[in-house]
């Protein structure tokens, strides 16, 4: 693989990219890379990027293998698009029904669960629809549709997104009219947008945390780390791009920093990392038990020898 | 230089502009081309300067025609000619650098290179102008010589003129080709224009003019020569063409009562 | 780590590096491109002359955003040069930079190569200049908008955010020194985390680069 990228380099080192190359390398002070210009191109999510973990959990990679972490923070769906095109080596995402798509399809191998939090009902503090008087999303959901009271949706098909309409469905509500906006911007834009704007809207718990000094919204109701329902549970799963699909990716890093996530060094920066003094992530890669769903689409069962 | 023009043609898509002139220009030598508004003097102007080549009949430079000679030695042939327009059109930029402009752009490349280099250069840190000994006399020539750190943009009508002029000798062409250069000036100006073209004269230089001036035309030249629709009528020693023009419409032309109407001559 | 510390100096140098590595680069290779094709069509006449002049004018308008979507297809591993290995890189961005600033700087160069009067070729032409001098005469004569192509094209290259954050990825190492982070990216992601201080930091030290650098190319180009 090293061989065959660095071929690459030299073919397409036209004018182009040798003058940009030299530019950039003259810095000096980027890019210790354990293999020369080789490095990991991570797909992942505004929510796991926006708190600052992943420069904890890539600066610690870094430090082990000598190799840096080119993260591109996108919602889920489009990292997941962009690992589909060929352009991550391993992807790290929270919407469980579009990771087992991207399994089924055969582009993403070796999944693992790797850390969860989970989702808050953030609004006004005024709480003019009464969310805070509810113990189920569905019925949060339900009293903010019949209030009518402002809601604003990430609408970009990120985990956060999806999550959200996951809700709507079981609440049997198809959310429409004035007071459902979609703004198509990642979480930390939505949260400003709430803010601004008085309305109700669904974020992470990570993200909201880092941010809640900056915004004029409060936690309405509680997901399940502080005792809410389990429909708000937000789990992070971690897989590798299918090298024998993209023949492009580099499949032996992708797998060094699946195990470095995944191991107690890894789940040790999860568990450790602090916004506001607050814990925004926790660790979910490491077990007695076994859990052998995490390696599989849900509820995938093999018609052969299982059962 | 001597410039001999031998049945010369010139025509665009089939339409002709110029039909076999004849006309020469020897050193030191002035030569006027009268004639009307769109008889042909400025085609026949810039076929001499070799802007143009002939569509038909021979041109010849010191009896070498510069048409049969590669792009390089023409273009040797052309840079011993110095062209005015009516219009001034300088630079802008310095009027020493306006000036200066044909003697850099005979400098070869390297040094061009690095005198663009320099000046970047200066501009960054200082932006002290000089000025070169032979730019300085060839601006004296016409009056200006003070005027060198001027910028171009600021000379009157006249004094632009001049400076195109000076421009034009400042390579110390053999032949001077002008074109109307008096035409848009006044009469102090005028003066000063026809003092260099005949101080031009007394170095050796062939002078070829064209002018709408009669009297400016009696004044400096040796030899007139005038221009009907593209023909030439008449050609010869100034005096005699003024005193006893040989063509009737050379007659009528000098008088001041030769005149179009409807494009038609009225015979 | 890097997020609480904009004062970081490392992870705001090696954003504005990032910065001005790919617009300077982007705008250079697309002058070398644009100036040309001002000249020729300039010099010349021919039909269709208008349609192309139309064209050049219409792609100043062009949405940084589609450019940016074209390049990533046609860069993306999947795509037709997928084996170049380009997508999420800095040369990337500098191709679809180029494409969205050679319209400026053809169409204001074209503009004002155009208005310089047949007069002044003639005058270069008539000291014994040859086509060459005759050239760069008039692109002497054309040079303040010429420079003003130039930094018109630099301008929307470096203040544009849709097709790097496309092409791009917006991408920055734990260390804190950046991949293809921009000035304009980072901005965009400070917005979306919340920190509107650290943004405006950002966006006062774009202003200052533009203004310097236009600074730098007026004294040069001598106005």
């Amino acid at each position: 693989m090293e061989y065959r990228r660095r071929e690459i380099l030299g073919a397409s080192a036209t004018g182009i990219a040798a003058a940009v190359a030299g530019c950039l390398g003259s810095g000096g002070d980027g890019g210790e890379a354990g293999i020369a210009g080789e490095e990991l191109a991570l797909a992942t999510t505004t929510s796991t990027y926006d708190t600052g973990l992943l420069d904890e959990v890539n600066a610690a990679f870094q430090e082990r293998f000598g190799t840096p972490v080119a993260a591109n923070a996108q919602g889920t769906g489009a990292a997941i698009e962009s690992a589909r095109n060929g352009n991550a080596d391993v992807i790290l995402v929270h919407a469980r029904s579009q990771e087992d798509e991207f399994m089924r399809d055969g582009h993403g191998v070796n999944r693992r669960d790797l850390m969860f939090n989970d989702f808050v009902i953030v609004g006004p503090s005024d709480d003019p629809a009464g969310v805070g008087d509810t113990e189920q999303a569905t019925a949060a959901f339900d009293a903010i549709a019949n209030a009518q009271a402002p809601f604003v949706s990430r609408g970009d098909d990120s985990g956060t997104h999806t999550k959200e309409l996951a809700i709507w469905d079981a609440a049997g509500v198809e959310p429409g009219g004035e007071w459902y906006q979609e703004l198509g911007q990642g979480m930390g834009n939505t949260l400003n947008n709430a803010s601004e704007s008085g309305s109700y809207t669904l974020a992470d718990r990570g993200t909201f945390l880092s941010m809640q000094d900056n915004v004029d919204l409060e936690i309405l109701l509680q997901g399940p780390i502080e005792g809410g329902p389990e429909l708000l549970a937000n789990p992070y799963g971690i897989m590798a791009v299918n090298p024998e699909i993209h023949s492009n990716v580099n499949y032996q890093l992708a797998m060094a920093y699946i195990g470095f996530f995944t191991s107690p060094a890894g789940q040790d920066v999860v568990s450790n990392y602090t916004a506001n003094g607050q814990q925004l992530f926790y660790p979910e890669a490491l077990s007695e038990d076994p859990d052998f769903q995490q390696y599989v689409p849900e509820g995938w069962q093999s018609d052969g020898d299982s059962e | 230089m001597n410039l001999d023009l031998d049945d010369v043609s010139y025509g665009v898509d089939g339409t002709a502009i110029l039909s076999d002139v004849s006309l020469s220009v020897g050193s030191g030598e002035v030569v006027t081309v009268i004639g009307p508004s769109g008889a042909g003097k400025t085609t026949l102007l810039r076929l001499a300067a070799l802007f143009e080549r002939p569509t038909g009949g021979a041109l010849r430079c010191d009896r070498t025609d510069p048409w049969a000679l590669s792009r390089e030695d023409r273009l040797a042939v052309r840079r011993r000619i110095g062209m005015v327009f009516q219009r001034a059109s300088l630079f802008e930029t310095s009027v020493a650098r306006n000036v200066d402009i044909g003697r850099r752009i005979r400098r070869p490349w390297p040094q061009r290179l690095r005198g663009f280099g320099r000046r970047l250069a200066d501009r960054l840190v200082r932006d002290e102008p000089t000025v070169d000994d032979r730019v300085l006399e060839a601006l004296e020539l016409v009056g200006l010589g003070d005027a060198w750190d001027r910028d171009a943009a600021s000379l009157s009508g006249g004094e632009a003129q001049r400076v195109s002029f000076a421009r034009a000798l400042a390579t110390d062409p053999d032949l001077l080709v002008l074109d109307e250069p008096t035409s848009d000036l006044d009469p102090r100006n005028t003066a000063i224009l026809e003092q260099a073209i005949d101080r031009s004269r007394e170095r050796g230089h062939g002078v070829l003019l064209a002018t709408h001036d009669m009297h400016q035309a009696e004044r400096v030249s040796d030899r007139v020569a005038f221009l009907l629709d593209g023909e030439l009528v008449e050609i010869g020693p100034a005096e005699r063409v003024f005193e006893d023009p040989r063509d009737e419409r050379t007659a009528r032309f000098v008088r001041g009562d030769l005149l179009y109407d409807d494009n038609e001559l009225l015979a | 780590m890097p997020f609480e510390s904009i004062a970081d100096p490392t992870y705001l140098r090696s954003i504005v590096r990032v910065s001005l590595t790919v617009s300077l680069t982007a705008v250079l290779l697309s002058t070398a491109l644009s100036l040309p094709i001002a000249f020729a069509v300039g010099f010349s006449e021919f039909r269709g002359k208008r349609l192309i002049t139309a064209v050049i004018n219409t792609g100043m308008g062009f949405p940084s955003v589609v450019v940016g979507l074209l390049v990533l297809m046609a860069l993306s591993s999947s795509g037709p040069f997928g084996s170049l290995e380009l997508v999420y890189t800095p040369e990337a961005m500098i191709l679809s930079q180029c494409v969205l600033a050679a319209p400026v700087i053809t169409g204001v160069a074209l503009s004002s190569v155009e208005s310089v009067d047949e007069a002044v070729r003639d005058a270069a032409y008539g000291v014994g200049g040859t086509r060459a001098d005759v050239a760069l005469i008039t692109l002497k004569e054309a040079r303040f908008g010429v420079v003003t192509g130039v930094l018109a094209g630099f301008g929307r290259a470096i203040s544009e955010v849709g097709s790097v954050l496309i092409v791009g990825g917006n991408i920055a190492y734990a260390d804190g020194t950046s991949k293809t982070r921009t000035i304009t990216t980072a901005i965009t992601l400070e917005t979306r985390r919340g920190e509107f201080e650290t943004a405006l930091v950002l966006g006062a030290v774009l202003l200052a680069l533009v203004l310097l650098v236009n600074g730098v190319v007026m004294r040069l180009g001598g106005r």
